[in-house]
């Protein structure tokens, strides 16, 4: 039930962000994952194929690219894929109102205040909070303080 | 607004969160080109950070204080363990350990009373609590400081907490084993002044907790209560359903894992709420209903309708679902011909308006996105709703014209849809589909360049495969493995081989085509990986149990290897099933040309493969012996192998041929190389590997299992006394490669074998919830007038007055209107009332019909609502088993719950045929007593009547003839026996009939009563009887 991990990657496959919510009980180490899913995702052809992929028996993937960066749900195998790419695309957009056209540099070059807008849209494997404008204001104040 | 511009130009921002040197080494290793350079950054940065660490812990233990928090040192802290995690992240995480020398310091952020010191401390951790060994490390002080932080009076410190607990909760059982943590996190949940921001977060982080242990909740009845009513409360911000949203996954887990009783009367309002969302807040008119924040994309929350979409999936069950009986809580969930109509309309309102919606043509692909997530949730839904055939064929059909879409994903969620109906409504979804759209189903596996859509078009064409059309599809299957351009996934081509396999099994009838494809499955596995062992093993199987393939399936091996078409597979299948029935085909194939046949193959192939010829080789030997110096041969070239396995094997059958021809006969061989007797797994090693199918896979699976019983060609042979099999297997395994095939595991406990005695444990117990409950202190009184009166008050309490009405629709069916007036100035808000049966699976006594829930889960005060039910009384029961009204409701600020069990009974369908005289009664009496005994007769003596108010006896008297009369007895006119009562009656029960009952009353002069009662029927029902009498008489 819910989102197992999230991931972005650059199409060269560094990683920008890696969270874990939960792992499998057979899983493999965390870079090797990593690497498989860069492989799989970055193979695919983002015209002709879908966003979504069966990655193993307890985990399926909703992705989606943006300019060079793929961001990458892991969700239960159960789960409904749809709603995934609507998390991801509010990510997206909350991180573009936030830096103000977003870019990977931003995203590199301020990594943990990333986290910290993950931290306040996603908790427990869920969404927490899907005003735009909540988001923002919450955010504006956090990142005030000393 | 500002804020946002500062962030246009990052480097350029100096606002205090912003960490100049962090970004200076970011900047210096992007700058690096080589990754070798950027690695040589990396270690002098990391050799840098530890000086810093070092210096700064002499100095701050010189000075005699650990914790030497000036704002320099927390500065620097917290910029070098962010480096610290800058590195781990963009190392792939595999610069771990040369990162973990600074988690004293991150402790040292956790532990700071600076915010974004602290933030950085928790974040780090965030990033590395996947990894054991760090908690390992930390854990203890960890989580001693989240107590702290979590009460702490600084919301932003215990945000933090919170967030911590929300991602890490489920990485370690160590957090949720912490019951100070726990109920900490729990605090900030129930708090009413705690802010709704935190109450969010802690929702969440109540959740991961949860998961990561459900004994915090399961394993303490009266803590599960309570704490699942604090739950509860939450669905009540109706202003924009911010708090609902997540708390819905938390109820979610609790309804799926834990005890869904608790959430059913949510039904009706959660059903509400997505009318709301779809309905009138997706229609165009409606606009202004949700505030426009809450629309995304112009489009109705997608979150918030596809989180109670999921709820309800739980909490509802439809019919076959309970056929398949895999539920646990299936007893406590609500089934779908028991919603109320209202709720039902609307629900069904629901996926109308989201077809609709989901026609809306728009450009903006996001729109585009969550417009096919509703439709694609609730169209899901949907048969769960109505399961009716025509309901099933128009979503088949309606899906069936989504194939033809032009966008790649709304293909792919089709196909996973068509899956779900048809594992959900079985046959007729399985007609409806394949009739008219198997062409084009076959089209798209030819034609999609996308192994996910592939994948899904496997499973459906498994999933709706059966005896008529196996052939078909099978060989469609293969020929796509064949000629498919488009196959880069390397799992997918053996997943199809795998459910190929399975199907041909499953549902040949026709021996030979069976043999044909299983082997042209194996003929084509290329690439051997190990998870197609199994296919091969599992044909060799079937043909050891079915005689009738041997013969054949040694023929077609002969062609195989003749025409050198050999997969490693087919040799390992030749070499174990020509060696055991070479004499089958002896006549017809030379033993010579058979074993020069394998001496080709044995170069090809690998030693596990070679090691199996070996054996076979020798067998080949026992039915010819005229071969021996060619096989000596053989042997003696490979003593000198490398492989250990074949250079024993070879030594071993050396000696044996030696043996064998000292003594001149071949009787040693015969005894080790007997006959293999039939193999004992029913249950299929294959089924295993079908993981990849969605939820309904264990449904499938079960159907499938069941389909190939009743089609088992395949084991019907298989009927030799199993128990001594795998003795038998291991002797003659003994030296053989038969113990390449796996073991036949015990075969799994059948579902007829179970049910039986399930059957009878469970009909002998009550629902858990229903025993669960603890009722209200006044109940009885309500009770016992509803034995008497249609209508009156079943409660009265200085905040609510519960009252009744019974219309009798026929004999055996009542309805029971329930009004609940607010007695008070306030208004009584989250109202919401279940009527709990005390058995609702395995032929239950009586059956509960909601009709409507209450109308409004508000009452203004001095106002009423109404609530609406049905009761069929199919069987007799007794009126301790009555339903519960089970009410829940919020008045100024207190939650307030009301169990009340109801004055219903069997003889609430109590009814007279004209009035009987003494003469009859007498008659009556003797004729029961003289046809069946004590059978069917219940005596109770000095029962207390506290109606009684120390009255005259004849007061007494008069008082019970009123309570009787108004139950519905007839009272037999008589004179010749004082203070004694005869009434007769008739019980109405719409499964079991109607019965007779006579009973006798005596008044004694103690003020007690003794009853007897005679029914026409065996068993309880004369005690039922008597039980309805006294719950009357006494408040």
């Amino acid at each position: 039930m819910g989102i197992r991990f999230m991931l972005c990657f650059n199409k060269q496959g560094v990683v920008r962000l890696v969270r874990w919510f939960a792992t499998s009980d057979n899983s493999t180490d965390p870079q090797e994952e990593i690497s498989q899913i860069y492989r799989l995702i970055s193979s695919r052809d983002h015209k002709h194929q879908c966003n979504f992929f069966e990655f193993s028996d307890d985990t399926k993937l909703v992705y989606k690219r943006y300019a060079g960066l793929y961001f990458v749900i892991g969700i239960d195998i159960t789960d409904e894929e749809p709603i995934y790419l609507s998390h991801i695309h509010l990510f997206v957009e909350v991180l573009d109102a936030f830096f103000g056209n977003v870019c990977e540099l931003d995203i590199v070059f301020n990594f943990y205040k990333v986290y910290m807008v993950m931290d306040e849209m996603f908790l427990g494997g869920e969404i927490q909070e899907v005003s735009k404008d909540v988001l923002l204001e919450r955010l504006s104040t956090t990142d005030r303080l000393e | 607004m500002d804020r946002r511009k500062t962030f246009a130009e990052p480097t350029a921002s100096n606002t205090g969160s912003n960490i100049k040197g962090l970004q200076l080494f970011i900047a210096d290793l992007r700058a690096s080109q080589q990754s070798e350079d950027q690695l040589k950054r990396i270690h002098s940065e990391i050799v840098k950070i530890k000086q810093h660490f070092n210096a700064s812990n002499k100095k701050s233990t010189s000075n005699g204080h650990i914790l030497n928090n000036n704002k320099f040192d927390g500065y620097q802290r917290k910029k070098y363990v962010a480096k610290l995690a800058y590195i781990y992240i963009t190392s792939n995480t595999t610069m771990l350990n040369d990162i973990l020398f600074g988690l004293d310091e991150v402790i040292k952020l956790i532990k700071s009373n600076v915010f974004s010191e602290k933030f950085i401390g928790y974040m780090t951790l965030e990033l590395l609590y996947r990894h054991k060994i760090v908690v390992e490390r930390v854990n203890d002080q960890v989580i001693t400081q989240l107590i702290k932080d979590i009460s702490s009076s600084k919301d932003d410190f215990t945000e933090l907490g919170l967030n911590f607990v929300g991602v890490t909760g489920t990485l370690t059982k160590d957090l949720a084993s912490n019951q100070d943590l726990v109920s900490g996190v729990f605090q900030i949940l129930r708090s009413p002044t705690s802010s709704l921001y935190l109450k969010k977060k802690s929702t969440l982080a109540f959740l991961t907790l949860l998961k990561s242990k459900n004994s915090i909740l399961a394993d303490d009845i009266q803590r599960k209560q309570l704490w699942i009513q604090r739950i509860l409360s939450l669905l009540d911000d109706t202003d924009n359903y911010r708090l609902t949203l997540t708390t819905l996954p938390l109820v979610e887990y609790i309804a799926k894992n834990i005890d869904p009783s608790f959430f059913i009367r949510l039904i009706p309002q959660l059903s509400d709420i997505l009318y709301k969302c779809v309905v009138t807040g997706g229609s165009n008119n409606g606009r202004g209903s949700f505030p426009d924040e809450y629309k995304f994309a112009n489009m109705p929350n997608p979150w918030l309708i596809t989180k109670i979409v999921s709820l309800l999936n739980v909490l509802i069950i439809s019919p076959s679902e309970t056929e398949d009986n895999n539920g646990l809580f299936e007893s406590s969930l609500l089934h779908t011909d028991n919603i109320d109509p209202e709720t039902l309309g609307r629900l069904r309102m629901c996926v109308m308006e989201t077809i609709n919606l989901g026609t809306r043509r728009t450009s903006d692909p996001m729109e585009k996105i969550v417009q096919n997530t509703i439709l694609f949730s609730l169209i899901n839904f949907a048969s769960k709703l109505d399961p009716s055939h025509e309901a099933i064929v128009n979503s088949a059909t309606a899906l069936c014209e989504l194939l033809n879409s032009n966008d790649i994903n709304v293909r792919y969620l089709t196909l996973d849809s068509l899956i779900r109906l048809c594992s959900f409504s079985g046959k007729t979804a399985f007609d409806s589909i394949r009739g008219k759209n198997l062409d084009l189903i076959f089209h798209i596996l030819n034609s999609e360049r996308d192994s996910s859509i592939i994948r899904k078009v496997v499973d459906l064409l498994y999933t709706f495969a059966d005896i008529n059309n196996v052939k078909t599809i099978v060989e469609q299957l293969l020929s796509f493995i064949l000629t498919s351009k488009h196959l880069s996934d390397p799992h997918l081509k053996s997943d199809i081989a795998i459910k190929a396999a399975i199907l041909t099994e499953n549902f040949s009838t026709d021996p030979s085509w069976y043999v044909n494809i299983s082997l042209k499955i194996l003929s084509l596995s290329v690439n051997t990986s190990s998870k197609d062992e199994e296919i091969w093993r599992r044909l060799c199987q079937i043909v050891v149990n079915n005689p009738q393939l041997q013969t054949l399936t040694c023929q077609k091996l002969v062609e195989y290897l003749r025409s050198n078409l050999t997969s490693e597979y087919i040799v390992k299948v030749a070499a174990f099933i020509i060696g055991e029935y070479t004499n089958l085909i002896a006549e017809k194939v030379p033993i010579a040309d058979l074993f020069n046949m394998f001496t080709e193959k044995y170069f090809t192939v690998q030693n596990g493969t070679k090691a199996m010829i070996l054996t076979t080789m020798i067998k080949l030997y026992r039915c010819q012996p005229g071969i021996g110096s060619a096989v000596i041969k053989f042997y003696q070239l490979e003593l000198n192998s490398l492989d250990i396995e074949l250079q024993t094997r070879s030594y071993e059958y050396l000696k044996l041929i030696q043996i064998s021809k000292m003594n001149q006969n071949l009787h040693l061989l015969d005894t080790l190389l007997q006959p293999l007797p039939p193999f004992n797994n029913k249950s299929n090693p294959l089924l295993k590997r079908l993981g990849s199918l969605p939820i309904a896979s264990s449904s499938t699976t079960a159907l499938s299992s069941s389909r190939s019983r009743s089609s088992s060609m395949i084991w019907k042979n298989n009927s030799n006394d199993g128990s001594d099999n795998n003795d038998a297997l291991q002797t003659t395994s003994q030296g053989t490669d038969v113990t390449a095939v796996p073991r036949p595991p015990p075969a799994r406990k059948t579902r007829s074998s179970s049910t039986f005695s399930e059957m009878l444990n469970r009909n002998s117990t009550l629902d858990s919830k229903y025993n669960e409950l603890k009722l209200s202190n006044n109940w009885r009184e309500g009770s016992s007038r509803m034995f008497q009166f249609r209508q009156g008050i079943l409660l009265s309490s200085p905040l609510l007055k519960v009252l009744y009405k019974i219309v009798v629709l026929d004999p055996t069916k009542l309805e029971i209107i329930l009004t609940f007036a607010n007695q008070t100035e306030w208004e009584i808000s989250s109202l919401t009332s279940e009527i709990i049966a005390s058995r609702t699976s395995n032929n239950p006594e009586y059956f509960l019909q909601n009709i409507q829930p209450p109308e409004n889960p508000m009452i203004a005060p001095h106002h009423k609502v109404e609530q609406r039910f049905e009761i069929v009384i199919r069987k007799p029961f007794s009126c301790n088993e009555a339903p519960i009204a089970s009410i829940y409701f919020k008045c100024g600020g207190s939650m307030n719950t009301l169990n009340l069990k109801m004055g219903l009974g069997v003889t609430s369908t109590l009814s007279t045929n004209g009035s009987v005289t003494l003469a009859q009664f007498v008659k009556r009496w003797k004729t029961l007593s003289d046809a069946m005994g004590k059978d069917g007769e219940y005596q109770s003596n000095d029962i207390l009547v506290n109606l009684f108010e120390n009255e005259t006896p004849d007061g007494n008297l008069k008082k019970l003839i009123n309570i009787l009369m108004r139950m519905g007895f007839d009272i037999v006119e008589q004179t010749a026996l004082s203070q004694t009562l005869f009434l007769a009656g008739i019980i109405h029960t719409k499964t079991d009939g109607n019965f007779g009952c006579l009973l006798k009353l005596s008044c004694l002069e103690t003020g007690k009563v003794n009853i007897t009662c005679k029914t026409t029927t065996g068993g309880p029902l004369a005690q039922y009887i008597v039980n309805c009498i006294i719950f009357a008489i006494n408040k």
